[in-house]
């Protein structure tokens, strides 16, 4: 049983707001060298030419979007556990940022199948997995949209969570299970070292940049999430609350 | 028919321009939509 009370971590002061900002900060930078490199400097592949410096930004994107939906898994257990509202505003965050991922990635991946594949789009295992993916991360969202009641919405959006993630696992490994389309995973053992440096520093790179994002979008979901939970202000203490500090002005 | 895929610089252009495109979109999002809910948080107060 969750109880709205024994949940105060909402009021918490939170972190130093310079924190996301510099890691969004950092991680331009890793991704600005990064693709500098991947572009100028990398050689190009021999049988997919120029076309292969595509997986600089897309295979880092996909590890990416990946690590944020298992992050997303673990606050949805996390909160299960703890109660704690800090673990639902992260789970929020770490959703959102994941679907922007994924759907990033299947833009990229779009991309890149034209030249090589021949089609936009191929209902492989892979990418159909990731299809389900981002419908399953995406319907979680649009029930937080929908569920006014901050305590239904968070106990049913950890749970669907919890659900989803089975699929995150699957979209990984489906390359080895299935005969597919799509090549296998790629990693610094399956690529050349020529191309390491760029495919690593691009993966920093929107590392730190989806650590800030989900940072900078938890503080949203901490401020709407106070506002729906503080109590209603007496009406003899209106004119001195209209002078007071707002209730979310420490986020 | 070589095997080889010639040229295809169009295609890695439209692949880091789609990339920073969004996540300059989706960071810009995140910072009105801090904003907004900074301001409406004292009014919702005052409401209440």
């Amino acid at each position: 049983m969750i109880h709205t009370s024994s949940n105060t971590s909402m009021m918490r002061k939170p972190v130093d707001s310079r924190i996301p900002l510099a890691l969004v900060a950092l991680g331009v930078c890793c991704l600005l060298a990064g693709s500098y490199w991947g572009l100028a400097r990398a050689p190009s592949e021999i049988f997919m030419g120029d076309v292969q410096r595509i997986m600089y930004v897309h295979v880092p994107t996909a590890w990416n979007a990946m690590l944020t939906l298992v992050f997303a898994f673990t606050c949805a257990l996390l909160f299960l556990f703890t109660n704690d509202w800090k673990w639902d505003n992260r789970l929020e965050g770490a959703i959102e940022v994941g679907v922007v991922l994924s759907l990033l990635l299947c833009i990229q991946g779009s991309i890149w199948a034209k030249p090589t594949w021949g089609v936009w789009w191929d209902w492989d295992p892979r990418l159909t997995t990731t299809a389900v993916m981002v419908c399953a991360f995406g319907g979680i969202l649009a029930l937080r949209a929908f569920v006014e009641d901050p305590m239904k919405r968070a106990v049913w959006s950890a749970v669907c969570c919890i659900v989803a993630s089975a699929d995150v696992p699957i979209v990984y490994f489906s390359v080895k299970w299935w005969n597919s389309l799509h090549q296998a995973q790629s990693s610094p053992e399956t690529v050349s070292k020529a191309f390491h440096w760029p495919l690593r520093i691009n993966a920093f790179g929107i590392l730190f940049l989806w650590t800030g994002f989900v940072m900078l979008r938890s503080r949203i979901a901490a401020l709407r999430l106070r506002s729906e939970l503080a109590p209603p202000i007496p009406a003899s203490a209106g004119t001195e609350a209209a002078g007071a500090a707002p209730a979310g002005a420490a986020l | 028919m070589s095997g080889v895929i010639q040229g295809g610089w169009e295609y890695v252009i439209a692949a880091y321009a789609v990339t920073a495109a969004v996540l300059a979109a989706y960071g810009a999002s995140i910072f009105l939509r801090g904003r907004a809910e900074r301001q409406r948080a004292p009014r919702a107060a005052e409401d209440r």
